[in-house]
């Protein structure tokens, strides 16, 4: 079978950050057959279409920056598949652009985040944040694989932050991060969040953003 | 979901529940309307958009530009707590605006057990559980679905019951309300008018008296009232309002496929099954109109699955040629087609070889009970060996699980009916193993679940005792005894929540106030075996000096006065009574289309039923 592959870029925002990896994958699936895009299913006793997403999610983290690959088999321009598939879609999840797949997602090294932490000492809280980045090491423990075993392992995430901006706000405290991204030393906001704050509770909810997603040399992934 | 109330999904399971946004959801600008509907479901979202009516009724609603029809399900018991703590009130998914700003507040009453659900999300709206309590016009709080063919239980929580079928009755109610808001009427202005509509039961306008023993003596309408209450009936399925698209949910939900629907009633009488008789009379889509239906929908919400839905499909007298019209297209573009329901008597040869093409499911078959003398008094017209000539076919087909549905509790039903359902799976499983070209190296799997039977109102076994718990729990140990294979699996329900699901099925307007005190003592979710607490129940009677007995395992005589028989839903009384004394003698009845036994449902429908 003829295919081409093709990368979907996407953001999730809005109430779109509280679908799952998994929801989200059976919503996709959904809304590319909605729209009727020309696409290849696996082959095998139970077809379902092929696809590939570059790094899942958590749960409660708004994205611009979602990538998607799946595997066209017909004629399409990248044009109109955006605005088909756009047109499928729920409201709070909007394709930015269709294009042939440049890098691989195991090129990603970087994601930068923007965190909106609300309470109501914005200013101790900063204090605590800064206080905390300060320090030589920022230990936390990670939950890792050995073999089949589910282990929890202490691992120091300070070097995996490579720049945190910590800004009062009248309602709470906002922080922009670049922190690594990929398969091996993954930081994601939750674990950020769990360094700079081990005793938690200072503050009542955090709004979370991904806003891209970055290679080795700094340049955007596409 | 308000972006001010976002912080309470932190921690709470599935927050995808409570946030909307989902596609085909709708929303729309609230100044521009006139009415506001708040559909609840009483019971969880995965349950609750599952539902069909749901669908058919938020399409309908939100079809005029005049009225906003939003979803509401029962949050979840954590999210409820995170709710009451913050003192944040039940919110519709669509605005995320509280409930009780709503015009209409309606329910669907699927089953009995979540009727605790219903008073927990309107004093969770931080609305008056009792009518009475609610004085302003708005809200108005409307209770549909099956359970509403007995309401009386719960009489005294909602201002107007809505029996029957829902498309028009609907519309005229939203009409009615309108004018009403705009006129500035009181609430009881408006409920006299609503009376006057056919299918519309304002239990507030019936004076209900009592015997000494505690048998209901008369039901007295008052103000515009009619004495009796007709249910809705759709005349033509054909041009009757139909959704062409569902709001599609993000998380994984019961039934999470598109929806054709066939037909509406049953020609079967099964004596046991209340849906077999409150949705008469038959009346049957045309194959044209399901195929496009299911077509449009598979195309608006990009679902691999569509399922027919009806009590009996195989029964549907288009089914030869329908199938193959779904099959003509659902294949190429990877849908399922899914037949549920299918009876073993008439599953023809030609049907399972359609089956074939599409994906194996399991096979399941409802034999309902033990011996042929059992499914004879419950007019369950399979024999035994109609159920082994199926299963042979399916077995040479290439199947090796078999699930069978079976009742314990059904009226006349001794131990030798229960030995019999053991039996029965023994010889399905003899079968596989006679089998010559049975699948290599498998082994053969036959599941029996057996539910309790609980006697409904309108069906022939609404005069009988329900089974005690004692003499279920005998029965179902007899039932492990008889089994003798790892091969048959047994599962049952808890007599606990049958025996409540009676009480309640039967009752009359004496159990609202348990139904109070039971949901002030913390029930809620009894459906579901982790939060159902039978010490809060039983505790709930005694304060309210009632015994469930009473209710659930006493004989009804005929002379006796049912608390349902002010409502209308065209079934005559003497029919029951008949189909009771023959259930008492193991005859049988042949179905509607064999020989119609002039139940009296074409009455509601100008005097036609497709059966005929």
């Amino acid at each position: 079978m003829q295919f081409d592959e093709i990368r979907v870029f996407f953001t999730k925002t809005g109430m779109a950050k509280y679908i799952s990896h998994l929801d989200l994958m059976r919503c996709m699936t959904r809304a590319l057959r909605r729209a009727r895009v020309p696409l290849w299913y696996t082959e095998g006793y139970n077809p379902h279409l092929f696809m590939t997403f570059a790094r899942p999610l958590p749960l409660g983290v708004e994205s611009l920056c979602e990538v998607m690959d799946v595997r066209l088999t017909g004629e399409m321009t990248f044009r109109e598949i955006k605005e088909r598939l756009q047109a499928a879609l729920p409201r709070d999840i909007t394709v930015v652009s269709v294009a042939k797949p440049v890098h691989k997602p195991t090129e990603i090294a970087f994601a930068d985040y923007e965190l909106m932490l609300y309470t109501n000492s914005p200013d101790a809280l900063a204090a605590a944040i800064r206080e905390s980045f300060c320090r030589e090491t920022l230990p936390v423990l990670k939950k890792a694989k050995q073999g089949r075993r589910r282990v929890e392992k202490e691992t120091d995430i300070k070097p995996n932050i490579l720049s945190l901006e910590v800004c009062g706000a009248e309602d709470g405290v906002r922080l922009s991060a670049r922190v690594t991204a990929g398969d091996q030393n993954n930081v994601s906001p939750a674990l950020l969040l769990e360094a700079l704050l081990p005793d938690g509770g200072l503050y009542r909810h955090a709004d979370i953003l991904k806003r891209r997603v970055l290679l080795e040399d700094g340049e955007p992934f596409c | 979901m308000r972006k001010e109330w976002e912080y309470l999904l932190d921690g709470v399971q599935k927050p995808a529940r409570y946030t909307g946004g989902e596609l085909n959801s709708v929303l729309k600008d609230k100044s521009e309307v006139k009415l506001r509907y708040a559909f609840c479901f009483p019971d969880n979202y995965e349950i609750g958009m599952s539902h069909l009516g749901m669908k058919i009724l938020y399409g309908l609603v939100n079809k005029r530009p005049d009225a906003w029809c939003e979803r509401v399900f029962a949050p979840w018991p954590d999210m409820e707590a995170r709710m009451r703590e913050n003192g944040v009130p039940l919110f519709a998914l669509e605005s995320g605006d509280p409930v009780a700003d709503f015009d209409l507040i309606g329910f669907t009453l699927q089953y009995e057990l979540s009727y605790t659900n219903v008073l927990n999300m309107l004093d969770l709206a931080g609305l008056p559980v009792r009518a009475a309590e609610r004085t302003g016009l708005t809200p108005i709080v409307v209770g549909g679905g099956p359970c509403v063919c007995n309401p009386e239980p719960v009489a005294d929580f909602f201002d107007l019951f809505l029996p029957g079928e829902g498309e028009e009755v609907t519309d005229e109610l939203v009409d009615l309300l309108i004018a009403h808001k705009q006129k500035g009427s009181t609430k009881l202005e408006f409920l006299r008018d609503a009376a006057k509509i056919e299918g519309v039961y304002v239990p507030a306008f019936y004076d209900v008296s009592y015997n000494p023993d505690g048998t209901l003596l008369a039901v007295t309408p008052k103000e515009t009232a009619p004495a009796k209450v007709k249910k809705r009936v759709i005349a033509d399925l054909d041009s009757v309002y139909y959704p062409d698209n569902f709001v599609v949910p993000f998380i994984d939900v019961v039934h999470d496929r598109a929806v054709a629907e066939v037909f509406r009633g049953c020609i079967r009488g099964c004596r046991f099954c209340q849906a077999g008789f409150i949705y008469r009379p038959i009346r049957e889509k045309r194959s044209d109109t399901i195929d496009r239906q299911a077509r449009a929908l598979c195309e608006s919400t990009g679902y691999d699955e569509v399922s027919l839905c009806s009590l009996s499909t195989s029964d549907y007298s288009e089914i030869e040629s329908l199938v193959p019209k779904l099959l003509s297209w659902a294949p190429q573009e990877n849908i399922n087609v899914a037949l549920p329901s299918l009876r073993v008597d008439n599953f023809s040869e030609t049907l399972m070889e359609e089956l074939k093409k599409v994906r194996k499911s399991g096979l399941t078959f409802a034999p309902e009970a033990g011996t042929q003398r059992l499914r004879d008094a419950i007019n369950k017209n399979v024999t035994e060996e109609e159920v082994l000539k199926t299963c042979r076919q399916a077995f040479a087909g290439g199947w090796s699980a078999v699930k069978l549905y079976f009742m314990m509790g059904l009226p006349t039903e001794t131990l030798e009916d229960i030995a019999g359902i053991a039996e029965l799976a023994q010889k399905v499983v003899n079968a596989f193993y006679e089998n010559p070209d049975k699948p290599k190296g498998k082994g053969v799997t036959v599941s029996v679940s057996v539910a309790s039977f609980v006697p409904k109102p309108f069906t022939p076994f609404q005069w009988e005792p329900q089974d005690t718990m004692a003499q279920l729990e005998e029965k179902q140990k007899h039932l492990l005894e008889s089994v003798h294979t790892k091969k048959i699996k047994v599962s049952y329900h808890q007599p606990h929540t049958s025996l409540l699901e009676g009480v309640l099925a039967r009752g009359d307007r004496k159990l609202c106030a348990v139904l109070e005190e039971a949901w002030r003592r913390g029930c809620k979710f009894d459906s579901w075996d982790e939060f159902f607490r039978f010490d809060a129940w039983t505790a709930a009677f005694d304060a309210c000096g009632i015994d469930p007995a009473f209710y659930a395992n006493r004989r009804r005589d005929f002379s006796e006065l049912l608390p349902w028989e002010h409502l209308d839903y065209g079934i005559r009384r003497a029919f029951l009574e008949s189909e009771n004394q023959k259930a008492h003698q193991s005859l049988t009845s042949p179905n509607c289309r064999e020989k119609c036994a002039a139940c009296g449902a074409a009455r509601l429908n100008g005097g036609h039923c497709d059966a005929i």
